[in-house]
């Protein structure tokens, strides 16, 4: 081996030992530092991409345009004969939502984010959003969309962040399976692409009474997320030979993610602690 | 040579911005461009040794920087089983060795056989994408192969090693502008023939 190439892997391995043996904390801060870095190029790669995605969209979808509006037309005629009995039902359904004090519970301070990037990374199932730091977002916040839970954030720079998504198997979630006592641990599943992807819940008893179409809530246990966010719905059960695993259809639509919702900090400090 | 070299730390720079300007294929199976091991993949045919190590630390480095998730968090008494997070450097790691693969190749990438590289770094890339998952799948467990993660990794080598020739282009102007010689085509006509 030439001396110099000796000094060079010399060199690297060295460099390579300090990378391996960084903290916590200095990679935290190394990551800070690139996002705040690399940011502004995230904004305008997240216009090319949306004006890209509106164009194929467009393309894909002209066709189906006529009729669809054809089919919108005589949907429109049959919705206008049901809507004095909606009207009905909205009344009923807003005197149940008050007695069940619905508003009270799930009445969040939250932060609109627009997802600027979906999927940055390879591996991992996440969104980049255009609120950071400067909007007092912070890393585990937990980020709704509408259906429900969506993930929680992970790292914070000055004016966007990286959401990791409820479909990635490392955002775990303590859940409860509404109705039952069954309680478990929900996350995503690895090499789902392509697809529309199913959550995992694990740790439930082996011989739960848990049906399809069930409901599955968090719990609010464990610090990280408020109770009583509807997460998805029973697709299978399968009992095991020590516990129980279902399957978990989720509520938010993660194809078409486009704005989601941030809880504030002081959300975050008033949940409830792990018993 | 230090201009060359220079020029490509700051072609990785550019093609770590660049990469942000790529959309990500949700219907090929999520299939994105990988233009930033791409660079450094043609690239580290293109310099010896020592050059290519310090290419891969930048590119690890800016990898890992980029896609690395924090801890978990939570309480540990309800989240008892933590997913295992990557360790920050591993990037850095599977980068030199695709690039002594690369490396393995340069005496044809010497003699002008540059459609021999820009096949390679398709295959490279195919390899680190194949690596990287293995080493995930390694640290949390549950080996699992799914028809979707063959089409990702496939599809992303594939999209990726259409834009090599590009990459070749800039490097040879490259070298071309810093009077680096890349390619010795007199390899072609001055090899030895052995009779025995």
């Amino acid at each position: 081996m030439k001396p110099l190439n000796l000094v060079a892997l010399l060199l690297f391995v060295g460099g390579l030992v300090w990378a391996l043996t960084l903290s916590e904390r200095s990679v935290r801060e190394i990551q800070s530092m690139y996002y705040a870095t690399i940011s502004k190029f995230q904004r305008g790669g997240s216009e090319v991409e949306s004006t890209a995605r509106a164009f194929l969209k467009e393309v894909e979808h002209s066709r189906d345009l006529e009729m669809r509006l054809d089919a919108i037309e005589q949907e429109f005629g049959k919705l206008r004969a049901l809507e004095p009995r909606l009207r009905q039902l909205e009344i009923e359904n807003n005197e149940l939502l008050a007695a069940l004090d619905f508003k009270e519970r799930t009445q969040f301070k939250v932060t609109a984010a627009r997802v600027i990037k979906r999927q940055p990374a390879t591996w991992w199932s996440s969104v980049t959003i255009d609120r950071g730091r400067d909007a007092d977002i912070a890393p585990h916040l937990p980020v709704l969309a509408s259906g429900g839970l969506a993930g929680k954030v992970d790292l914070v720079g000055p004016n966007t962040s990286t959401v990791i998504l409820l479909t990635d198997e490392s955002c775990q979630v303590s859940v409860q399976v509404a109705g039952t006592a069954e309680v478990g641990i929900l996350s995503g599943q690895r090499g789902q692409y392509g697809e529309a992807p199913l959550l995992r819940l694990r740790y439930l008893t082996k011989d739960a009474q848990i049906r399809p179409g069930m409901k599955v809530i968090t719990t609010g246990r464990g610090g990280l997320f408020h109770p009583n966010i509807l997460v998805g719905t029973v697709e299978a059960f399968e009992p095991g030979a020590f516990d129980g695993e279902a399957f978990v259809k989720p509520s938010v639509d993660f194809q078409n993610l486009s704005i989601v919702f941030v809880t504030s900090k002081t959300d975050q400090e008033q949940k409830e602690t792990p018993e | 040579m230090i201009g060359y070299l220079c020029s490509l730390v700051i072609l990785v720079f550019a093609a770590c911005i660049a990469q942000q300007f790529v959309p990500v294929f949700m219907s090929l199976y999520e299939a994105r461009i990988l233009i930033l091991p791409l660079v450094f993949l043609c690239s580290a045919v293109t310099v010896n040794a020592g050059p290519m190590l310090l290419l891969a630390f930048i590119c690890g480095f800016l990898w890992d920087a980029q896609h690395l998730l924090g801890p978990p968090g939570g309480h540990p008494q309800v989240y008892t089983e933590p997913v295992e997070m990557m360790m920050f450097g591993y990037s850095i790691v599977l980068y030199a060795a695709m690039g002594f693969l690369m490396q393995g190749i340069q005496p044809l990438f010497r003699e002008g056989k540059w459609p021999v590289s820009a096949a390679l770094s398709g295959v490279a890339i195919f390899l680190y994408l194949t690596a990287e998952f293995l080493l995930i799948t390694f640290v949390r467990g549950d080996f699992m192969v799914t028809r979707g993660v063959v089409m990702k990794i496939t599809l992303s080598s594939l999209l990726s090693m259409l834009l090599s020739p590009l990459v070749f282009w800039v490097l040879f102007k490259l070298a071309a502008l810093f009077r680096h010689t890349i390619r010795y085509e007199g390899l072609k006509t001055n090899r030895r023939v052995y009779t025995g």
